[in-house]
């Protein structure tokens, strides 16, 4: 899918929250957004899956304009916080519901879960344990799992190895590497580990106080240039 | 390390405790709410106080042959026990407020003792004694001897603590044994249920010998309530004590085991969000309180209504029995539908579910909920007012096909986030603005003017007003696409309604 971003603006007041004059997403690309907390990451994505509207400018998904044609959506696995989850229903009622909402049959939501059961092994959680009863670490996987088993054309997840075991993160990771390259899913992930994400990603933005600051291919040199880069801002902001 | 002693931990205490009091208070309500509660709160009080003066006026009427004591004596039990009901329904147990204090160096029993003692000052405590303060200061006094008054609003003290130690202990067991708990309520209720409508009349003659006792300076019934307050209050203390003590270990309990059920295949989307819908009502404290105090209003409320007989003969307060007998719940719970969602709105407009779809299932669930009701409440309308069936058949039709809509054109612009697992108290106005209260003008004043017009023609009245109901019901496909137009042009003002009130 290509994602398209043109003079997006959003202020809260006088604060300018994001501020992208232009920036796109080609077709498969795997994009790692990354910055400090208030950098504008979760506003991108927000404005992203049309949760926010921005006070200027407007993005396209392959060409269609976001608030005008939802069929984005059902080409679309997302998972930013606990609100994408519906939490007083059990994990098999939710993603049955989520399967639903991508036209997919019974038969069809446990074939596709397949694969991801080393990552949460659906077919032997406890059918009668609601979401909300589950610790923060399970319920982020119910949120990334229901973002990825429907095979959607285009994936956005925040901080998805944030509060993760270490075992459940590389399994992560080989899931979303595998997708890339499998089904060439276009994917935005926003991310506080730069480890994890130049991992997995081809592509990083770097985004500051709303606006972009570096755009660049990952190579071996990224993460040390981002761990440089967020070094320097550590004793600028402690000075 | 040493805990902190007890002569400085009530006081920090204390601070904390009137601190989040009154920030929730300035936090919660806009200023509309404020005014609309403090004027509830000084109305209620009034009427209150009217009755705790002069309550021979009332009684005179009703019991003409009794002293207004003797009223009064013989109905305490009762009264407390209808009191113990409306606390169990709403009032707060400390146990969560200690929560957060436990891994502190604090002792346990001051932590305890120091809540126990504070949830005493709760608005159900204070109100009660509005009535019986006043009526003690009136009546009492005058009837019995210095000793035998002064012990009988000490008993009234005792029975209001009492009452209120036992709601805590009652909501402890039914959080670990729910079965239990409400097999013995079903018991009582039944068992008091037969004892008033038999003539037996157990409760009043017990009620009245006790109270009787104690206001002729009797000890022993003021001995017995001080060791039934005693009890509950030691019971509690325990109780809570357990409580806090598992929660340590909360992360590692059993939650509690839910049951599920399926919808067919083929009804696709929109069998998925009508699941939701219901077990939004079954799995959440406050819409399932909602849900509660609809049936509670739909059956205890109309029995008293129609009962009272000549209260209900003008036909504008006929056409306000109509309207709550089978719309009670999309009155009460469909006016904040939507708000009901607003922990995981996002769950639902970031992926690919339709707007009518989703109003579609909500409009459906208010709809049958106007049948449920009607049909629930046929009986009784039989039995105490069969002159008044078809008003309630004519309603059944008005309600779902058009206070259904008025509430969902209302529902569909709440923009206040609502905590779902809070309980539903007195006072726990999340979710609710200035609109909700105004609402009610369009949607109970048209078929209460229009009845009163028809005044000459009652039945033709309904009728028509049926057919309006009727004709609204057929044209349910087209308010679904109505609102599912307004429901996506606000649906950004909605997330960012339901993220800012939520903070």
């Amino acid at each position: 899918m290509h994602v398209e971003l043109n003079q997006i603006q959003k202020r809260y007041g006088d604060k300018i929250a994001l501020n992208v004059p232009a920036w796109s997403l080609e077709p498969g690309e795997v994009l790692g957004l990354v910055g400090s907390n208030g950098a504008g990451k979760t506003t991108f994505l927000r404005i992203l899956l049309d949760l926010l509207k921005p006070d200027e400018g407007h993005v396209r998904m392959d060409g269609r304009e976001l608030s005008k044609d939802a069929s984005w959506r059902t080409r679309t696995g997302s998972f930013l916080d606990r609100s994408f989850l519906i939490e007083y229903l059990t994990i098999p009622e939710y993603l049955e519901f989520v399967g639903t909402t991508f036209g997919l049959s019974k038969r069809e939501i446990k074939a596709n879960l397949q694969p991801f059961e080393p990552f949460l092994p659906v077919s032997r959680v406890d059918r009668s344990r609601l979401i909300r009863d589950l610790s923060t670490g399970n319920a982020k996987k119910v949120g990334i799992l229901a973002a990825l088993f429907v095979r959607p054309e285009f994936v956005v997840l925040d901080e998805p190895f944030a509060n993760l075991d270490p075992p459940s993160q590389i399994q992560l990771k080989n899931l979303l590497v595998s997708m890339a390259e499998k089904d060439n899913t276009t994917m935005i992930i926003s991310s506080h580990d730069l480890g994890h994400v130049t991992d997995v990603c081809k592509r990083i933005t770097l985004l500051d106080r709303g606006s972009v600051q570096r755009d660049v291919e990952t190579s071996e040199k990224t993460l040390a240039d981002l761990n440089a880069y967020f070094s320097g801002e550590a004793v600028s902001s402690a000075t | 390390m040493r805990s902190l002693p007890t002569w400085r931990t009530y006081p920090l205490l204390a601070k904390n405790q009137y601190r989040i009091a009154f920030r929730q208070m300035q936090s919660q309500q806009g200023w509309f709410m404020r005014i609309v509660l403090a004027f509830m709160m000084a109305y209620s009080a009034f009427i209150l106080l009217t009755l705790g003066f002069f309550f021979d006026r009332f009684s005179i009427e009703l019991w003409p042959d009794a002293t207004a004591v003797d009223v009064v004596n013989r109905s305490l039990l009762a009264g407390f026990v209808s009191l113990f009901f409306i606390r169990f329904l709403f009032q707060k147990t400390p146990r969560m407020k200690v929560v957060p204090y436990l891994h502190l160096p604090i002792k346990k029993n001051a932590l305890v003792s120091f809540f126990q003692s504070a949830s005493l000052l709760s608005i159900h405590n204070f109100y009660p004694l509005l009535f019986f303060v006043p009526f003690w200061m009136r009546y009492v006094v005058a009837e019995g001897s210095l000793v035998g008054n002064s012990m009988w609003i000490i008993s009234i003290f005792l029975l209001l603590i009492a009452s209120h130690f036992a709601n805590l202990l009652l909501r402890s067991i039914l959080k670990r044994r729910a079965t239990l708990f409400y097999l013995w309520m079903t018991l009582f209720i039944a068992t008091a249920f037969v004892d008033e409508t038999a003539g037996i009349g157990l409760q009043k003659r017990a009620s009245e010998y006790l109270f009787s006792n104690i206001l002729s300076g009797e000890f022993s019934g003021l001995f017995l309530l001080v060791a039934f307050t005693l009890f509950m209050l030691a019971s509690s203390t325990v109780s809570l004590h357990r409580a806090i003590g598992n929660s340590h270990d909360d992360s590692h309990a059993e939650p509690a085991k839910t049951r599920s059920f399926e919808v067919p295949s083929d009804w696709g989307l929109f069998g998925q969000l009508l699941r939701i819908e219901l077990l939004l009502m079954w799995r959440n404290r406050r819409p399932r309180h909602y849900l509660f105090v609809s049936l509670l209003f739909s059956t205890m409320y109309l029995v008293f209504m129609l009962a009272s007989g000549t209260a209900f003969d003008g036909i504008a307060f006929s056409a306000l029995l109509g309207l709550f007998a089978s719309g009670g719940f999309a009155l009460n719970y469909g006016q904040l539908m939507f708000g009901w969602d607003s922990s995981y709105y996002p769950a639902l407009v970031s992926r690919n579910v339709s707007y009518s779809e989703l109003i579609r299932a909500k409009i459906t669930v208010l709809q049958i909920s106007c049948g449920v009701l009607f049909v629930g409440s046929l009986p009784l309308f039989i039995w105490l007012r069969p002159d008044l069936v078809p008003l309630h058949f004519s309603f059944m039709f008005y309600n779902a096909g058009v206070t259904t809509m008025l509430i969902m054109e209302l529902a569909s612009r709440n923009r206040q986030f609502i905590d779902i697992g809070k309980s539903g108290g007195f006072f726990n106005y999340e979710g609710f603005s200035a609109k909700h209260w105004l609402w009610f003008i369009p949607t109970a004043l048209p078929p209460l003017l229009f009845l009163q017009v028809m005044n000459d023609s009652p039945r033709l009245g309904l009728v028509v007003l049926a057919s309006i109901g009727f004709l609204s019901l057929l044209l349910t496909g087209g308010w679904t696409r109505y609102f599912a137009r307004g429901l996506a042009s606000r649906k950004h003002s909605m997330l960012e309604g339901y993220r800012t009130s939520a903070r």
